[in-house]
């Protein structure tokens, strides 16, 4: 398996981990330019980012992944991840579908998330 | 200065509108070095990546998910001719200091009229071409099944 492809399914695996546990572990995910766009809500810095995140109106949830894609986004090493699945909130009875795509950026040896992308996405019919 | 929003709002549009008359005016849109991974499927090259597109596409309705082994296999596969693309929701972020531009779509798919329509995320990296356009570098389709 291509390199991008393990750290994207490592990374997938260790962010929803971490979301569905303790939102603010995710803030040693993101850097001061990393961006989210939460269902249309544009956010910039990991400060807003989590602050973001940890003010979403559900206290238990669980992301289960459906499908991972991962292409190099660059050739510094910068990767595209694009992830679907469903989101079970304590609240709601029913599982939601999702779509989630990340870049991750390399750094300090490690990657960040430097974009972030979240959406709902509703049955078509 | 160029409004990265609407670069992508307008690029969709004009991608789902060639895709859904005449897909070889994708072309264009990609070159040498792009990569699409379509369904799980990954292809490098604006030629490859239109072949792939162009007139049959195979698209599973619902697939079988064998829990113990983790698999999922399609048990029908459906090769289509027209296919209509409504766009639910169109998220953009810039992607890298030379313009990039990260895009992720929500939307339906309708296959052949009559079928059910089906929902998707597709995901783009759109760079400068040099000459004022973009191109397609990333691109990402997935069928989203519902999730219950």
């Amino acid at each position: 398996m291509a390199d991008f492809e393990n750290i994207a399914k490592q990374f997938v695996e260790y962010y929803y981990k971490a979301f569905d546990s303790d939102r603010a572990s995710l803030a040693a995910l993101y850097g001061q330019d990393s961006m989210l766009t939460f269902e249309a809500t544009p956010l910039q810095g990991v400060g807003n980012i989590i602050q973001k995140l940890q003010e979403l109106p559900f206290k238990e949830v669980q992301h289960q992944v459906a499908t991972l894609d991962a292409q190099p986004a660059d050739a510094q090493g910068s990767i595209l991840v694009v992830v679907s699945g469903a989101l079970l909130v304590e609240a709601e009875k029913r599982p939601m579908s999702y779509a989630q795509t990340f870049q991750l950026k390399p750094r300090d040896g490690s990657y960040y998330v430097f974009n972030d992308v979240f959406r709902l996405v509703y049955p078509a019919a | 200065m160029a409004d990265f929003e609407t670069i992508a709002k307008q690029f969709v549009e004009f991608y789902y509108q060639a895709f859904d008359s005449k897909r070889e005016n994708l072309l264009p849109l990609y070159r040498e070095q792009s990569m699409l991974t379509f369904e799980n499927a990954p292809t490098q090259g604006a030629t490859s990546i239109i072949e792939k597109l162009k007139v049959r596409i195979h698209v599973a309705r619902t697939p079988l998910v064998n829990r113990k082994e983790k698999t999922l296999t399609f048990a029908k596969s459906l090769p289509f001719k027209d296919v209509k693309h409504q766009v639910a929701s169109v998220d953009a972020q810039p992607s890298s200091e030379s313009g990039g531009i990260l895009v992720l779509v929500a939307g339906a798919l309708i296959v052949d009229e009559e079928q059910k329509p089906m929902s998707y995320t597709q995901a783009f990296q759109l760079l400068p071409d040099g000459q004022g356009s973009y191109f397609v570098f990333n691109d990402v389709f997935r069928l989203v099944y519902p999730a219950a």
